[in-house]
């Protein structure tokens, strides 16, 4: 291994009691959001156009992260947020018509056979 | 869905990478994703179903889930991401959800703590969910068979299991031809 841990996160993958209260102050205390449109890797996308003239900064901040089409888990990695709260937020964002959604079908029904052979292919050529 | 100016949007697929703590999962995702690993965590109140607010939250115990996950763009139209998560049962809320809607699992064994390998072997059984067992050999010798693995975790013939190097990118890309060619096989059988 030459000294290289097997792991690149530095040994956290979890932790206890951590607090609750602060990652979701910034949903005024709400840890479900308003609608469940959003999967992990739903895309999601700004409106062009519509960008409000007054908007809280952590609603600024998602906005700009995606001004084109990015996932759920991405924007709340970029953000800094944890999954549950960048949901919550991105609910607001939508019901506000800020931005749209996109669930790709796959998430409910299995790729036919032929795009998995064109993923196939994909992976190949990496 | 085609807002003005943002460009096409992709449709998703998601692969689930699980393993015990140290097994490489961080490693592989990084190995093949075209972005730096990214990361995110997942809260979870130990009565996180029905609680929808906070008060009297305090002092309850609660659960981070760190998720790693990387993303691959193979066209316009296609990106595949790929989500690595903890192995251990007391994480299987997060599994629920990257399990629903995923194209496949890897689970990604290390021979030292081939017992952490068992739950989500077990999980991913239950749920359906189509995957490969790859079992990382972190010295790129393969000083194991993949046979005497494969007896070890008592898994079935079925299950593809292959050894690999999560730190190499080609060897990376077999598993996940090894998974894609695995559900390729079961839509053509009508499994």
């Amino acid at each position: 291994m030459d000294g290289v841990p097997p792991e690149g996160e530095g040994g956290r993958e979890w932790s206890f009691e951590s607090s609750l209260i602060r990652p979701y102050s910034l949903t005024g205390g709400r840890v479900r959001p308003s609608r469940t449109d959003f999967s992990m890797t739903s895309q999601v996308v700004a409106v062009p156009r519509t960008r409000p003239v007054r908007v809280d900064p952590e609603l600024e901040l998602i906005l700009s992260l995606c001004v084109r089409p990015v996932s759920v888990a991405e924007v709340a990695s970029r953000a800094g947020f944890p999954l549950g709260v960048a949901r919550v937020l991105l609910a607001d964002l939508l019901d506000q018509g800020y931005v749209v959604v996109h669930t790709s079908g796959w998430e409910s029904h299995r790729p036919d056979a032929q795009t998995l052979r064109s993923v196939l292919e994909g992976i190949r050529r990496l | 869905m085609d807002p003005e100016g943002a460009g096409p949007v992709p449709d998703t697929l998601k692969i689930v990478v699980a393993g015990g703590f140290g097994a490489g999962k961080t490693t592989l995702v990084s190995a093949v994703s075209e972005v730096e690993s990214l990361h995110t965590e997942e809260v979870m109140t130990s009565e996180s179903v029905g609680v929808d607010d906070l008060e009297g939250v305090e002092g309850k115990a609660t659960t981070t889930v760190a998720l790693d996950f990387g993303r691959i763009t193979l066209d316009q139209t296609t990106v595949v991401y790929l989500f690595g998560t903890p192995g251990q049962r007391r994480f299987s809320f997060m599994w629920e959800e990257l399990a629903q809607g995923a194209l496949g699992a890897v689970v990604l064994a290390d021979t030292r703590r081939l017992a952490d390998s068992f739950d989500a072997i077990d999980f991913f059984e239950s749920r359906g969910v189509p995957f490969v067992v790859a079992v990382n050999c972190f010295d790129g010798q393969r000083t194991h068979r993949a046979e005497d693995v494969r007896v070890a975790l008592d898994v079935e013939e079925r299950v593809p299991l292959l050894l690999c190097d999560a730190r190499d990118r080609e060897s990376v890309k077999e598993v996940l031809v090894e998974l894609v060619t695995l559900v390729l096989r079961l839509e053509l059988s009508g499994a």
